[in-house]
């Protein structure tokens, strides 16, 4: 694997993870405002959707760490007739625009909360797009290691997982935030807070076990398509391994540990940790995995 | 008017001499680690125990040979389809040509080929390629490879014609299936090639640097 290929790794899982929380941080606020009001909900998640604007940037500016030539970056989009990739930069940057023009009129209140509604529906729906996009990019007919569902199975698997992961860490640090101000478990946020974080306990403990139903399928799939599996076997072994390990640790047991403090009232700061650790033991799980499915592609040796 | 160019390699014929990248390289003044036109060697087969005396070795089909490819200016070919920018083109002749000035060196083709033909210039931060030779071809002369080859071993022209002359095989090992971009390529085997897909030999080819 080629160093330069940090910057994709850095790239995919930044834009993935910041798709994932825009989603699941759309449906919490919809369920949470139809139930306690749209107040409660816009307390609960605003400086959680200021966050994820900076991940996507962060992420946009790694990609361009990719190219030899970055100062011709902007005739990335001249083949969306044919190029997944420009498909992907393409609705990258439409994502950045829409989300941002939405956070921001969410933060300042601008317009009214159903147009706003729109907009965000509008953003979510093309940072999928711009999910499936990318993983089209590696649909390619000639590398028989990404050329299975099991490329775009993973990364939608992942942008969910880190979205829940990110979104939870996020409500947990807002909350603290509000806590500062306001000590004690007597509001709503509290319980929602509580709630929330039980949900996402259960969600990435399913997300974890869609994972661990893939994983084996690519490593079969990977040993009969090519000599790639035995590198994976092989010398990244380990990395292997310690992917596994932390996901499992983090999605699966601390997950389980998240909705276990988050169902008891008084355990919110000990849920709050136990979800912060999941959040990091995943991110870097995640991170290990993708440069994995980089490194798998071993190139052509004519 | 020429509809697709092609080249021809006789694999029976090459001696893996690397005439053709040298003078591919020298003419297109290509840098260490670029080369646009590659030979690959390709071997396979094992040792037996006799039968009369188990303790001695017999070779038993072991075979190598040489397989000389640049871009194949396929009829399918990925790399256009691929390419964010549209750098890579296929004009009118079939020849595969990249327009550096649009590149943005994302080594996206590079990823696509089966056949290696893109190649990234760090130092121009750009993918380069094999384009037939086109200035020379345009003054009516050969593409370099095909005039350096000692052994006669390479040749070029109209597809349609090659096939009618050569054959139509274009996928010996170690080259990919034919079906994944349809290779402007005529092979005529060597005398142990194996058909893509079904070898049981492996790349062979020394490390070297050039």
């Amino acid at each position: 694997m080629n160093t330069h290929d940090w910057s994709l790794v850095l790239f995919t899982i930044l834009a993935q993870m910041s798709v994932g929380s825009f989603v699941v941080l759309g449906i919490v606020h919809f369920l949470v405002a139809r139930k306690h009001g749209a107040e409660e909900a816009d307390r609960m998640s605003d400086r959680a959707l200021l966050a994820i604007g900076p991940v996507l940037v962060l992420g946009l500016i790694a990609s361009l760490f990719h190219l030899g030539n970055p100062l011709n970056a902007y005739n990335a989009i001249g083949n969306l007739g044919s190029s997944w990739l420009s498909r992907e930069i393409f609705s990258g940057v439409a994502f950045a625009v829409v989300g941002g023009v939405f956070a921001f009129m969410q933060w300042r209140k601008l317009g009214s909360a159903s147009q706003r509604n729109l907009l965000a529906l509008l953003a979510a729906l093309i940072g999928l797009v711009l999910v499936y996009s990318m993983s089209n990019v590696y649909l390619l007919r000639t590398v028989a290691v990404w050329d299975s569902v099991l490329t775009p199975v993973s990364f939608f698997t992942t942008t969910f997982l880190l979205g829940a992961l990110a979104t939870g860490a996020a409500f947990v640090a807002n909350y603290a935030y509000l806590q500062r101000k306001n000590p004690g478990c007597a509001d709503a946020q509290c319980v929602l807070l509580r709630k929330t974080l039980s949900w996402i306990g259960i969600s990435s403990i399913v997300l974890l076990g869609v994972e661990f139903v893939v994983l084996p399928l690519y490593l079969v799939y990977l040993s009969s398509a090519s000599s790639a599996g035995n590198l994976i076997a092989g010398s990244y072994s380990t990395v292997l391994v310690v992917r596994l390990v932390l996901a499992f640790l983090g999605a699966g047991l601390f997950g389980a540990m998240v909705y276990r403090n988050a169902v008891s009232v008084g355990r919110e700061k000990a849920a709050g940790n136990w979800a912060y650790a999941a959040f990091a033991l995943v991110l870097i799980s995640e991170i290990l995995g993708r440069f994995l499915f980089y490194a798998s592609h071993t190139g052509f040796s004519l | 008017m020429t509809e697709q160019m092609a080249f021809y390699f006789d694999a029976s014929a090459c001696n893996g001499c690397k005439a053709c990248v040298v003078a591919c390289k020298s003419k297109n003044q290509l840098p260490v680690g670029i080369n646009w036109r590659r030979v690959t060697e390709y071997g396979g087969g094992s040792w037996v125990p006799d039968a009369d005396d188990p303790t001695r070795l017999l070779p038993n089909n072991i075979f190598a040979y040489a397989v000389s490819i640049s871009c194949n200016h396929c009829e399918k070919p990925i790399c256009t389809e691929v390419c964010p920018t549209a750098a890579m083109t296929k004009r009118e002749d079939g020849i595969v040509v990249i327009d550096e000035s649009k590149c943005i060196g994302c080594r996206y083709c590079e990823w696509a080929c089966p056949y290696s033909a893109p190649q990234f210039d760090a130092a121009a931060g750009v993918m380069t390629k094999c384009d037939f030779c086109q200035d020379e071809l345009a003054q009516g002369g050969s593409p370099y490879c095909v005039s350096a080859c000692v052994m006669r071993a390479l040749d070029y022209g109209e597809l349609s014609e090659l096939r009618a002359k050569y054959g139509d095989v274009s996928a010996i090992e170690p080259l990919p299936s034919a079906d994944l971009t349809e290779p402007a390529l005529v092979v005529t085997p060597h005398r142990h090639a194996q058909m893509s897909g079904a070898g049981t030999g492996r790349i062979i080819t020394m490390a070297e640097e050039g």
